[in-house]
């Protein structure tokens, strides 16, 4: 099974955190923009008609600052060119300060049956401080349109100031307002951000401080019946993202639109960053693929390793078996011996002990060549 | 019996750092058209990297000139340039030997300093004559009678006629040409008698093999002949013979009291050693040239290469600088932390950094060094008595009846503003004040015996920070004396690591340990596992610190397009790891090991 994820590079203002291609200037091309995109899918869709796709995935950007009716356009097109299960996961995401009734009906007839809303904090201040343009009643008004529907809230740890009271408050407001999944990620400051300005004076949390928050938080999460299905999600049972599980258990995926990223045929490529560029290339009828590389057998079996692990779940050594006919013990014996202790294992399942899950890159480096 | 030529002279230049040495030598050149000005480097004598980012001369270099004197005749002059640093004495005396006479060069600025005395004495020793040369006369601040004076009374060298000139300038480089020409005698010997050259000097050139750079005392040679050394049986051809010109420039023939190099196909590095004596293969000299007295070392350290399986570049790099800087000892080691190396012995610590220094630029390898050491004599209960250098050959307390450590003469000069600073100093690194001297009322000397452990940690950091830098120092070994010392081991989640043990004074070890634990809970990474950082004396933990467990290292987000920047990340990650040394459980990265006991960072400026 297969996920579709596509990008829309448009935003009312960037975030001070933000290093995602999105660009705040440039609505006024957007409907030439979902134009490529149903473009760029149509000729998707004929190279990939023997796969079926399991889920589609709407990011950003804010997906939602376009008109809804180019969503349901681009929606329509997809639906079209590619064989989709009879249930697949349909996720788009939402900005709380950009939501209308309209608009969630119009995604709703578009095929959309989930949405991943970015609270990121239940703190004004905060939300300022990050150049959100939403405030936490906009992110309340959003959460009563979409009430009984299946969405998710985003929340960001290591905001300058932030303290456990604060997590509390943004995790509380998220599962009153009806998340059904919460992904609660660690900021991390990108070079060339206006954030990255904060970290350098050492005016952001430091790690220590973000692991006291992230297992505050854990907890917290628990207790209110969100399970941590891996490293920052969260979810009551049944309501995990089946389109980022994809991901970890190494599945394909097609990503239409700038900057998105493939993996098909073997291959890992890019799409260009550059929006006219990526234009131009769909309008003469190319692919603007600008990076591309084939995963050798050697980091095909590190990839695997390293996205299961991510997972509460954990890796299958019967599963690794299927895809590379070989065991995973054996072809990574040194770095599991080494790293053997922090795990826990039942019968075909090894996955990284609870506590060690946030320190996995010194664990997962074992494995590398 | 045939006199060597009557119109050579062979002399070399004494003088304190910064006295203008190098600069006189390359005037002098530039006056004899030995080298043109466009083509002058500045500091041509001075060809290695790093003496030359320095400022300071570390080999001797030898080379030859013509000069037509006043008196009409033409000169030959072998000028050996060498090195003006205390550490490098032993360079100095190999140069001497190879001379009749010196030149003394004495800022006018600064007058006779201690460590050009020194060297005063060695040329004395060797007979040489004396050439005094007062330098800087163009500054401000030149006090060229006081400078005469100084010499008059403190060496006892005539000054009435000496050079007085401006390097820099070039003002008066004729005068000290004409001094050369008439005060250092022309060499003595035989050139009818059987070859005796001796080494002072060599290296190693990948074509020719080994160059030696000879002083011809008796007899002559040329290619062709069969030549052999009194310490090696090895009978060789020579290939070539030359002059310092002063790059090597092939002449027919090497003659009595003449300065030049020979090659003669010598691969094996081991066969040759400065100090000894060439001679003919058929007619034989009845016995070798005096030599030189062995270099002792007196600071040591291990050298590892940072890549363990490096071992064998390091050998042959060591083995190679060994080829010409004949003072460096060294015999293999094994550290558990650090697996195969060598433990080497040098002159003192800018010996010891410009070895480090020259192995990693010369022959492009990473080393690991550990921290330096000196020799300390153990009496055991047995009744018998050894050396050991290193910490972790020191045996068990109970085998130990006693200890004694090297102690050194040191001299500081400074302005006597610091000397409050200074004996302070002294007086924390276990010194022992010895005299004080008013030099003039901007200058006091104060001399102190001190242990030299005491010296190879920081003691010469600590002298520069205290003073702002004013105070300058020598130091010299004068012998052993009975002290407490005990082995300070450093413990990483309980294991012992050898290659940071150290051998410090009894009453040291409780503010050393505390030091050494907090540096090293700086310096390693937090790892998954909280890890016991201790020091212990004989098994007895006396400091304490943890290396606490690291609590966040991954990557937030990890979807579609993250996936290929994870795997570049843990690529980083893994890259870091190589470059650590597995103490146990505990990845300890290599630069641990040098800078640990560095209290001041920025040792190098010096």
């Amino acid at each position: 099974m297969a996920g579709i994820y596509l990008h829309i590079p448009f935003c009312r203002q960037k975030c001070t955190y933000c290093d995602f291609v999105s660009f705040p200037n440039r609505l006024d091309v957007a409907e030439a923009y979902m134009a490529c995109l149903i473009r760029e899918a149509e000729r998707r869709g004929k190279e990939l008609e023997n796969n079926v796709f399991e889920s589609v995935y709407l990011g950003g950007g804010t997906p939602s600052v376009v008109d809804p009716d180019y969503i349901y356009a681009v929606m329509k097109q997809i639906t079209k060119s590619f064989r989709l299960t009879k249930d697949p996961e349909i996720t788009i995401e939402l900005n709380p300060g950009t939501v209308s009734e309209k608009k969630i009906e119009t995604y709703r007839r578009a095929g959309i049956n989930r949405f991943s809303v970015g609270l990121q904090t239940a703190i004004d201040a905060q939300l300022a401080e990050l150049g959100r343009i939403h405030n936490v009643q906009d992110f309340l008004y959003c959460a009563s349109l979409l009430k009984g529907e299946n969405f998710s809230a985003d929340i960001m740890l290591g905001l300058k100031g932030q303290t456990k009271e604060d997590v509390r408050k943004s995790i509380e407001v998220a599962a009153l307002g009806g998340a059904k999944h919460i992904s609660m990620y660690a900021l991390t400051p990108e070079d060339g951000t206006p954030i990255y300005t904060d970290y350098l004076n050492g005016e952001l949390p430091d790690g220590d401080e973000v692991a006291e928050l992230y297992d505050f938080g854990r907890k917290l999460l628990r207790q209110k019946g969100y399970f941590r299905y891996e490293v920052s999600n969260f979810a009551q049972k049944g309501y995990e993202s089946r389109h980022n599980l994809n991901y970890w258990r190494r599945g394909e995926y097609i990503g239409l639109g700038v900057s998105a990223s493939s993996f098909f045929f073997g291959k890992r490529f890019t799409n260009t960053f550059d929006l006219d560029e990526y234009m131009k290339c769909i309008l003469s009828g190319v692919f603007p693929v600008i990076e591309s590389e084939t995963v050798s057998e050697q980091d095909a079996k590190f990839e695997f390793v390293m996205l299961a692990l991510r997972t509460v779940r954990g890796l299958s050594a019967r599963e690794y078996r299927a895809a590379f006919h070989s065991d995973w013990k054996t072809d990574f014996s040194d770095g599991y011996a080494k790293t053997r202790k922090y795990f826990a294992e039942s019968g075909d399942r090894t996955r990284i002990r609870g506590e060690y899950l946030y320190v996995q890159n010194q664990i997962l480096a074992e494995y590398m060549n | 019996m045939a006199k060597p030529n009557r119109n050579l002279r062979n002399f070399c230049i004494i003088a304190h750092i910064d006295h203008g040495k190098s600069t006189i030598a390359d005037r002098i050149m530039e006056f004899t058209g030995q080298v043109s000005k466009r083509d002058m480097e500045e500091q041509l004598l001075d060809s290695m990297e790093i003496e030359r980012e320095r400022g300071i001369t570390i080999k001797l270099t030898p080379v030859r000139m013509y000069y037509t004197a006043l008196d009409g005749e033409e000169y030959e002059f072998n000028l050996i340039d060498t090195p003006g640093h205390v550490d490098f004495t032993y360079e100095v005396s190999r140069s001497l030997a190879a001379c009749e006479g010196a030149l003394l060069v004495v800022d006018a600025t600064q007058g006779v300093e201690a460590q050009t005395l020194a060297n005063v004495y060695l040329a004395l020793d060797n007979n040489l004559e004396i050439v005094p040369v007062i330098n800087k006369i163009d500054l401000q601040s030149a006090r060229v009678e006081e400078a005469k004076k100084e010499i008059e009374e403190v060496i006892g060298l005539d000054t009435e006629n000496c050079p007085c000139v401006s390097a820099k300038e070039g003002t008066n480089i004729r005068d000290i040409l004409e001094a050369v020409v008439h005060c250092v005698p022309p060499p003595d010997g035989d050139t009818d008698a059987p070859l005796s050259a001796l080494i002072f000097d060599s290296y190693y050139d990948n074509y020719k093999g080994v160059i030696l750079f000879v002083r011809v005392k008796d007899g002559t040679v040329k290619a062709g002949d069969k030549i052999r050394t009194f310490l090696s049986e090895k009978v060789y051809e020579v290939t070539e013979v030359g002059a310092f010109a002063p790059h090597l420039q092939p002449k027919g023939m090497l003659a009595a009291g003449e300065v030049g190099y020979l090659a003669a196909s010598i691969k094996s590095i081991e066969d040759v050693a400065v100090g000894d004596t060439v001679t003919g293969a058929e007619r034989p000299a009845a016995q070798p040239l005096p030599g030189y007295k062995k270099a002792q070392p007196v600071v040591f350290c291990g050298i590892y290469p940072l890549d363990g399986s490096r071992f064998t570049d390091l050998r042959e790099a060591i083995l190679k600088l060994k080829l010409n800087d004949a003072a460096l000892t060294f015999e293999p080691d094994n550290s558990v932390a650090l697996g195969f190396g060598f433990r080497c012995g040098f002159l003192g610590l800018l010996h010891m950094e410009i070895i480090q220094e020259r192995i990693e630029r010369e022959f492009n390898l990473d080393i690991i060094t550990t921290a330096p050491s000196v020799s300390y004599l153990v009496h055991k209960t047995d009744g018998s008595d050894l050396f050991v250098d290193n910490p972790s050959h020191l045996p068990p307390p109970s085998d130990i009846e006693s200890m004694e450590e090297p102690i050194v003469k040191a001299e500081i000069y400074s302005p006597p503003d610091y000397l409050g600073a200074i004996m302070e100093l002294c007086q924390d690194k276990r010194g022992t004040f010895r005299d004080m001297t008013y030099l003039d009322e901007r200058r006091v000397r104060l001399e102190y015996f001190l242990p030299l452990n005491e010296i190879v940690y920081d003691f010469f950091d600590e002298l520069k920070s205290r003073t702002k830098g004013y105070a300058s120092f020598d130091y010299e070994l004068t012998g052993y004396q009975k002290s407490k010392l005990v082995r300070l081991d450093i413990l990483l989640n309980g294991e012992v690591c050898d290659a940071l043990s150290t051998i410090v004074h009894e009453g040291r070890a409780y503010a050393r340990g505390r030091m050494l634990c907090e540096n090293l809970r700086d310096a390693i990474p937090r790892q998954l596992f909280e890890i016991p950082v201790q020091a212990a004396v004989g098994g007895k933990i006396i400091a304490r610190e943890t290396v606490k467990a690291v609590r966040k290292d991954v990557l937030a987000k990890c979807y579609g397009g993250d996936i290929t920047r994870k795997k570049k990340l843990l690529e980083k990650q893994k890259e870091g790891k190589k470059r650590m040394r597995q103490i146990g459980t505990v990845e300890v990265p290599s630069e641990v090991f040098m800078d640990i006991l560095r209290t001041n960072k920025d040792r190098k400026t010096r």
